[in-house]
């Protein structure tokens, strides 16, 4: 097993090389694949690493997304570490196992490179396929580059399989951003992986020896304490979330707040709250407007299933305005926006200190957002601050003066 | 890769292969991984499959059921009939999560990370969820050869929900998606899709079988031979349903017997190794399709020429089976020779008629 024995190394990958870096560094059982851009170089990468021998992982190219999921259903309840994936219409395809999954408490990991749905079904990034399945109690969370998708794919299994947790993962990254754009990365000592992941261990696998029933039909009255339990386990997560970030930092060296990344924000007055790779031009584009004395900052939601309320309103509280930019859409929602404005705005909503908020509809379709958007986002921003009072609730960038 | 060679159970084929209705079998084994407890109707055709099967199966088993009256009326919460271990999954993932479970078998064995023979994986899957919504999984999985037994308990249509038609419920069959009214006297206007053929023809290198509840140790013989076969099997069972197909509950292994006289239901084997169909199986008797029609209220609004179109179907099976077909059952498929099966007492009549 040649990648065993490796040490720790830099290299320059991409972020779905990253992520199947990350699957054969946790060491996969089983693997299920099926095409759809962006995400399916992820799957090539595996197949080659099982097609040269570094990854004793059965590799099974579905029949569909559906089958994809039932497959990792399948696998997990039998015991096995289980990696699969998908983008855009594909992670919708396979809707209907999300619930069951997260319902037989099997940590599957899944990881979304994100796609726009049709229309416009154009290999862009819009958040709007993995948020569609946010409820569906899978730990979920956004990377901004390519080491920290390969940080969040060990991270997250480490989570997901916890007893005290169980639950699936949903890895994402933005599809093109972070998928096809190559970074430097560090590989690390699998003495290390070792230490930081021990070998998935579900209490009640389908074995023969041990014969259990899993998901029997059940009357109406015996579904709450179920669904009480699957809640639980999703809010019992967090302090199993912080806790895991805490010994990745101790034994990789690279320390993550699960939920925020605040940039410039210890005197900001304005900050945009986002997740995802726009968090990258974002940061350049705070620099540069701190030049010119705008007191502008960021922060960054990195865990929004389960959803950090507490930190959220502490943070968002402390600023004057803040603009959500949503890369998603969410079709006649409370802000005629995105998903994002609404969960913030609900967070903020028991503060004493509520900022203005204001919803930016840009990335759509996957664009980039240029340095002269974030420019025209912050201008918008301090206006209401100016003013007291927003302009109007949710603005589409590049289609406004 | 140092891995470790796993090892695969091999069941012993039953002697004795009656064509008679009697379960007992001193060959057979004593444990029960299917045991009562259950909420199935009496005289349920798919739940006796499932004893049989199970018991072929024996104790180093897993079971996968997809939504089905097999997954609602057997395995009510805190209280399962299975003594093997058992996962639902959906109705659309009956190949593709029984693949997730061999896989993961395959890779955990050969890892280490469990000890022990292969066990015998099952999936049973209704005829809705095979025919229907989850074909693409099953074809995947019979495809991707997983080590695995996919059963069809084939009653024909959509039992859990009340009776609607699939795409396995005969011409003539009424369900609540396919009654008989004025403009459709016939009720169910389509022939079943002729599903165990299609998966054999499309997975030559599976085990494909058809079997029937009326035929206890063959459908055991070829529940083992599918587990034997190293890969993928596709077994497709005729089990009756007493409340879709109306008719006396003690009668079940009586239908599963007349389906295959009446060349309804033909069995075959498909041969994996010499790529070729096995038709070598005959009934005791052969018999005009109204012997069986005329014992279920689904069929009894069809007219003589409903009648007459299903012997048609049954004579073609009969030729695909190879048999030569005897002069009443030409005689049968005329409408002319036939009476319609409206009333009780016309019921009697078409009965001797042929």
């Amino acid at each position: 097993m040649p990648v065993i024995e490796q040490k720790k190394r830099m290299v320059r990958i991409n972020g779905c090389v990253a992520s199947a870096q990350a699957a054969k560094y946790a060491d996969v059982d089983v693997i299920a694949a099926y095409p759809i851009r962006p995400y399916t170089a992820t799957m090539m990468a595996l197949a080659q690493m099982v097609a040269n021998g570094e990854l004793d992982a059965e590799y099974i190219v579905a029949d569909s997304e559906h089958s994809q999921l039932s497959i990792a259903h399948g696998a997990s309840s039998s015991g096995a570490r289980v990696f699969t994936g998908s983008s855009g219409v594909g992670v919708q395809f396979a809707y209907e196992l999300y619930s069951p999954i997260s319902g037989s408490r099997m940590p599957v990991q899944m990881m979304i490179a994100d796609r726009t749905l049709d229309p416009p079904g154009d290999f862009g990034s819009e958040h709007t396929d993995a948020l569609s399945t946010r409820d569906m109690g899978w730990i979920m969370g956004w990377s901004c580059d390519a080491q920290e998708a390969f940080d969040n794919h060990l991270i997250a299994y480490r989570i997901g399989e916890d007893p005290r947790v169980l639950l699936p993962q949903m890895v994402c990254q933005d599809g093109f951003f972070v998928s096809h754009i190559t970074g430097d990365v560090e590989l690390p000592d699998m003495g290390q992986v070792k230490e930081f992941l021990p070998p998935y261990k579900h209490p009640y696998p389908l074995d023969p020896r041990h014969p259990v029933s899993h998901g029997p039909q059940i009357m109406p009255e015996q579904g709450p304490p179920l669904q009480l339990e699957r809640a639980r386990a999703m809010e019992g997560s967090m302090a199993v979330i912080e806790e895991v970030h805490e010994q990745f930092a101790k034994i990789f060296g690279r320390k993550y707040d699960p939920w925020l990344e605040e940039f410039m924000t210890d005197d900001a007055e304005v900050v945009f709250f986002l997740q995802g790779a726009h968090a990258v031009t974002a940061r350049f584009a705070i620099q540069h407007m701190r030049e010119r004395g705008l007191k502008v900052g960021m922060v960054r939601l990195r865990t929004i299933r389960p959803y950090p309320t507490e930190r959220v309103q502490e943070s968002l509280s402390r600023f004057k305005v803040v603009g959500v930019i949503e890369t998603n859409m969410a079709l006649g929602s409370v802000s005629s926006g995105g998903a994002l404005y609404a969960e913030a705005a609900a967070a903020l909503y028991e503060s004493p200190k509520r900022p203005l908020m204001v919803s930016f509809m840009a990335g759509m379709g996957g664009e980039a957002i240029v340095l002269k958007e974030f420019y025209w986002m912050t201008e918008k921003m301090l206006d209401a601050q100016r003013r007291g009072k927003i302009e109007k609730r949710t603005h589409w960038v590049g289609f406004e003066e | 890769m140092a891995t470790i060679e796993v090892q695969r159970q091999m069941l012993p084929i039953l002697n004795s292969p009656n064509q008679g209705a009697r379960f007992y079998n001193p060959e057979l084994p004593s444990s029960e991984p299917f045991v009562p407890g259950h909420r199935t109707c009496a005289g349920c055709g798919p739940s006796i499959q499932y004893r049989m099967t199970s018991k072929a199966a024996g104790d180093n088993t897993i079971l996968v059921g997809p939504t089905g009256c097999m997954y609602v009326a057997n395995s009510s919460y805190l209280c399962t009939p299975y003594n093997v271990p058992w996962a639902h999954t959906q109705i659309g993932s009956a190949g593709s999560f029984t693949a997730g479970v061999a896989a993961a078998y395959e890779a955990m064995i050969r890892k280490g990370k469990w000890k022990g023979q292969f066990p015998n994986i099952i999936c049973e899957a209704g005829d809705g969820s095979a025919s229907d919504i989850g074909l693409a999984s099953i074809s995947g999985a019979l495809y991707r050869n997983h080590d695995c037994l996919i059963i069809c308990y084939d009653n024909e249509q959509y039992a859990n929900t009340g009776i609607q038609a699939s795409s396995r419920t005969p011409y003539g069959g009424m369900t609540t998606f396919s009654p008989p009214g004025p403009e459709v006297p016939e009720g169910k206007k389509l022939y079943p899709k002729d599903l165990a053929r299609m998966m054999a023809a499309g997975h030559p290198h599976c085990y494909v079988a058809t079997a029937s509840v009326g035929y206890p140790i063959d459908l055991m013989n070829k529940v083992r031979k599918g587990l034997n076969h190293k890969g993928a099997a596709y077994l497709m069972v005729y089990t009756p349903c007493q409340k879709g197909f109306v008719y006396e509950t003690p009668r079940s292994i009586d239908l599963g017997r007349l389906v295959v006289e009446c060349g309804l239901y033909p069995m075959w084997e498909w041969n994996p190794e010499k790529r070729e169909f096995d038709y070598s199986f005959r009934p005791a008797s052969m018999r005009p399709v109204s012997e069986y029609l005329k014992l279920q209220g689904r069929f009894g609004h069809l007219h003589a020429e409903h009648i007459a179109n299903l012997q048609k179907f049954a004579n073609q099976q009969w030729g695909m089976m190879g048999v030569q077909l005897p002069e009443a059952l030409l005689h049968a498929a005329d409408a002319k020779n036939l009476t319609n099966m409206a009333a009780a007492s016309e019921a009697q009549a078409v009965a001797e008629t042929v």
